[in-house]
């Protein structure tokens, strides 16, 4: 997989770091935007092509944690790294518990840094990809109507139609089955085994 | 009553008779010496009396003796005559008769004797010297007399009696007529003893003679003549009756003596009245053997008990003077003890007074040791006369150095000599402060010591001032306390500031870390570059890591400046760079507290006088309060509004927050040391604030602003 068509994004207040940034990017070949807010960053970059947006936890009005809930409630595929001075890695680690991909301490080693941000990026495409497959499965799934989307639930359990039936009378187990059928060709599954792995993968 | 009064009475006399045993033992000794010295005396006046005696009685048995054998052998001699011899012959012839008549009359009248007579064998006188007076013996007969009787035993026998034919007494001495050796007849003669009698009577003292039968015959008294000295037997009488020793008389009572031998002495004493008159005589016998008389003389007594009386006399006023000597002695010896008693007590009150002095002295001198505060006593003209032990642990010096000398004294500080000489005239022209003076003295060792001098007059006995007193309190160690005091101040102050700074400290990491971390960035940058042959881009990156490392350098230059532990003291300081310094330290704190602050500068505000850190420690304080005042804000409301401005003579900055402002409840106890409102504050910021504004002569104190919020005001005089 190939990470050089990912976007790279340096969000830093401090002038001084978020240029020295662009530059030991721009020396690597990467492709570099960066900002100065969190604001700016929400405002223009695009959020959902992947890549690796760095953010810096103290910023004067937006901190970077508020940069990083928001990314998270758009979601977006972009990978998050957190710069952190010491008295924060309390919050970075925080941060990385709610899925940030990880965070350095500044002053940090460049090669790490790199390294980092590669496997930020490498990440990023996975979860664009993960998050292609999510959403076309879920556009399947906004297909079945209600009754379906509760059959195929018990379905996935691996209970027989009579179970379901009984569960959800007054209902009859060939109604079921019809059900059943129209769940599998819709979400284009075979058996309820694929239906179980389907409905975890995409967290339906 | 009786009954009762008795026990006491008893009692009294039982409880007082003790002491008086010696005295009456003394008295009755007293008395038998005396007694004894009295018998001694009258014996040895009875010894001397007898002696005396002795030689009278001598002298007059030497006279009877005399008077009776002057005649003894004369009618020997009478009877050798041959006419007497012839006469007691057959024949008797008148003329021869007559013829010794005549010669015993002549005889007679020559010997002096009283009679001389010649008798027969039958006694019958046949001649007599008085043949021719009346009475004359002639033709009487005389056979009855003893001395004829014994003489014609041819016996020589002297008898005194009353002559039968004269009735007078007188001695007869006889002597046998021998012819042709028969015994023809006898001659007698008669002495009369009337000389002696007559020289006898009137002799003051008795002189006696008793025959052999102890009857008195002849003696100075008269009364005593014819008594027996003893009873005489029926014999003796008999005797005497029959040959008429003394006339008709029959009777012969016992002379009236009370007698009392003399023990130890042939003399005894006689209590007899001789005319009617008691006497009292010292008698003495003697025996006259060939008379067989008995001689009885006396003397007077009186001298005798005289004698006694006298040693009596003397003796007893020898024992009065020598009673009244160890009387005298007795006073002396009891003024002696009085005297002595008075002189011990007064030793012992001495003792005791040299005692009570003593302690007194040792209480004065242990309390003079004891205590810590120097004494000094000196004289009008400054010479010190005394100084304590803790003066001289004070200067180093010991008292015998320093009891003498006139200022300066050695302890005097030589940097400080000329006021040591102002502090001792005005303490000698009496004008020392009541407060004391301080005064830095130095030690022997040369160590400084501050002291505090008090004076006061020093007052002898007679309330005349005779010097000064000082009393001198070692302050160094006050001194000390205060400069670590201030040290202490300093160092809270500097905790303050650390306090400060660490509330800080994250901030400042993370604004240290910045700019580190922009030049590792540009250097692996540049070090990329450098590969790539980019030169410009290289250039420009190391430019970069120039300029971060100059960031760098301010930040803790800044941070240096305000944690060094002392300024350098006051100096011209302008308050708008206090706040500008203070705001650039606070910018990355203020930042990350998303506030805001706003400055408006005095651009005409003139210098104070002040410690420029201290200064902008307390702006830095009420910043900070400020913001943390605003923590709950939303961040578009976090605004400080700081500005300095100039008033009258006065300049200050003002720091305006819009928090919640100070209610009325803490107000008062804003500025107390360890009130704080904050879970981590130490309380100590406005605290020290103060203080420093205090120090800098200036004022701290805080408004609410009407539309909520408050503004602290720092105030300071301008510089003149």
């Amino acid at each position: 997989m190939t990470t050089e068509g990912l976007h790279l994004f340096v969000v830093d207040d401090d002038e001084a770091v978020r240029r020295s940034l662009g530059m030991l990017f721009l020396s690597r070949g990467h492709a570099v935007q960066t900002f100065a807010s969190g604001e700016a960053f929400l405002a223009t970059a695009n959020l959902f092509d992947g890549g690796c947006v760095i953010l810096d936890l103290r910023m004067g009005a937006m901190s970077g944690l508020q940069v990083f809930d928001e990314l998270r409630a758009r979601a977006s595929a972009l990978a998050v790294l957190f710069l952190s001075g010491n008295g924060d890695i309390g919050v970075a680690v925080e941060a990385v518990q709610k899925g940030a991909f990880g965070w350095l301490e500044k002053p940090c080693d460049d090669e790490r840094l790199l390294e980092k941000v590669q496997a930020a990026l490498a990440w990023s495409s996975a979860q664009r990809i993960r998050l292609c497959a999510r959403r076309e499965a879920d556009a399947l799934w906004q297909k079945l109507t209600p009754r379906e989307k509760e059959v195929a639930r018990l379905v996935a359990d691996g209970k027989p139609n009579k179970v379901i039936a009984r569960q959800l009378a007054p209902i009859e187990p060939r109604t079921i089955e019809s059900h059943r059928a129209h769940v599998f060709a819709k979400l284009r599954l075979s058996n309820s085994n694929e239906l179980d792995r389907f409905l975890r993968e995409h967290a339906l | 009553m009786n009954s009762l009064t008795n026990p006491g009475h008893s009692l009294v006399v039982k409880s007082s008779s003790p002491p008086r045993w010696s005295g009456v033992l003394v008295l009755i000794g007293t008395v038998l010496i005396l007694a004894a010295a009295g018998q001694w005396s009258a014996h040895r006046e009875i010894r001397a009396q007898v002696d005396a005696l002795r030689s009278s009685l001598d002298v007059y048995a030497l006279g009877l003796r005399s008077v009776a054998t002057r005649h003894s052998d004369l009618p020997y001699a009478v009877a050798q005559h041959p006419d007497v011899i012839a006469l007691l012959g057959e024949h008797k012839d008148t003329p021869v008769t007559a013829q010794v008549n005549q010669y015993l009359e002549k005889l007679n009248r020559h010997a002096g004797s009283d009679a001389l007579y010649v008798m027969n064998l039958k006694g019958l006188t046949v001649a007599a010297s008085n043949w021719n007076i009346a009475g004359s013996f002639m033709g009487q007969y005389y056979s009855s007399r003893p001395y004829f009787l014994d003489a014609l035993e041819d016996r020589r026998q002297l008898f005194y009696g009353i002559g039968l034919t004269t009735a007078i007494p007188g001695l007869f001495i006889a002597e046998p007529v021998r012819h042709a050796g028969k015994i023809v007849g006898v001659v007698a003669v008669k002495v009369s003893l009337r000389e002696i009698e007559k020289a006898w009577t009137g002799l003051p003292t008795p002189v006696m003679l008793a025959d052999s039968r102890s009857i008195f015959f002849l003696g100075s008294v008269a009364e005593w003549k014819h008594q027996t000295r003893q009873k005489l037997t029926a014999k003796d009488t008999d005797w005497v009756l029959r040959h008429k020793q003394y006339g008709s008389r029959d009777s012969f009572p016992v002379v009236n003596w009370k007698t009392e031998q003399i023990t130890g002495q042939a003399s005894y004493v006689v209590e007899s009245f001789v005319e009617k008159r008691a006497n009292r005589y010292l008698a003495l016998n003697q025996a006259l053997p060939e008379l067989a008389w008995t001689l009885t003389i006396m003397t007077d007594y009186a001298p005798v008990e005289k004698a006694r009386w006298l040693t009596w006399i003397f003796g007893s006023l020898a024992a009065g003077v020598l009673f009244l000597g160890w009387l005298n002695w007795r006073l002396r010896e009891q003024r002696l003890i009085e005297n002595s008693h008075a002189r011990q007590m007064l030793e012992t009150r001495v003792e005791e007074r040299t005692s009570e002095l003593q302690d007194a002295h040792a209480f004065q001198k242990a309390m003079e040791n004891s205590l810590l505060v120097g004494m000094r006593a000196r004289d009008g003209e400054g010479r010190i006369i005394y100084v304590n032990a803790a003066l001289c642990d004070m200067t180093g010096f010991s008292a015998q150095e320093l009891v003498g000398q006139l200022p300066p004294y050695p302890y005097w500080h030589p940097e400080e000599l000329d006021k040591h000489w102002r502090d001792n005239s005005t303490a000698m022209a009496g004008n020392a402060a009541l407060t004391g003076f301080e005064s830095r003295i130095r030690h022997r060792d040369g160590h400084d010591v501050h002291t505090m001098v008090y004076t006061a007059p020093l007052v002898d006995a007679s309330g005349k001032q005779k010097g000064w007193m000082s009393s001198v309190v070692d302050v160094s160690e006050q001194k000390r306390a205060e400069v670590r005091l201030r040290l202490h101040d300093e160092q809270l102050q500097r905790s303050g500031r650390l306090a400060s700074l660490g509330e800080m400290a994250s901030t400042l990491a993370h604004e240290l870390n910045q700019p580190l971390m922009a030049m590792s960035n540009f250097s692996s940058a540049a070090k990329a570059f450098a590969e790539q042959g980019k030169h410009a881009l290289l250039i420009s990156s190391l430019d970069d890591i120039t300029a971060q490392g100059q960031r760098c350098a301010e930040i803790m230059r800044r941070i240096r400046g305000f944690v060094r532990p002392r300024t350098s003291g006051t100096e011209a300081c302008n308050l708008n760079t206090v706040v500008r310094n203070v705001l650039a330290l606070l910018k990355p704190e203020l930042r990350h507290q998303q506030t805001r602050v706003t400055f408006n500068p005095n651009g005409h505000l003139p210098d104070v006088h002040g410690d420029q850190v201290l200064l902008e420690q307390v702006v830095l304080n009420l910043v900070m309060n400020s913001y943390q005042a605003m923590q709950d804000l939303p961040p578009s409301q976090k605004v400080i509004e700081v500005e300095t401005f100039m008033s009258g003579h006065t300049v200050g900055v003002r720091v305006a927050d819009a928090g919640p402002g100070i209610s009325a409840d803490i107000a008062s106890q804003l500025f107390e040391p360890f009130f704080t409102t904050k879970p981590q504050g130490l309380g100590l910021g406005l605290n020290i604030c103060r203080t420093i504004v205090e120090s800098h002569s200036g004022q701290l104190y805080f408004d609410n602003r009407p539309a909520g919020g408050t503004i602290f005001t720092l105030q300071l005089e301008i510089v003149s």
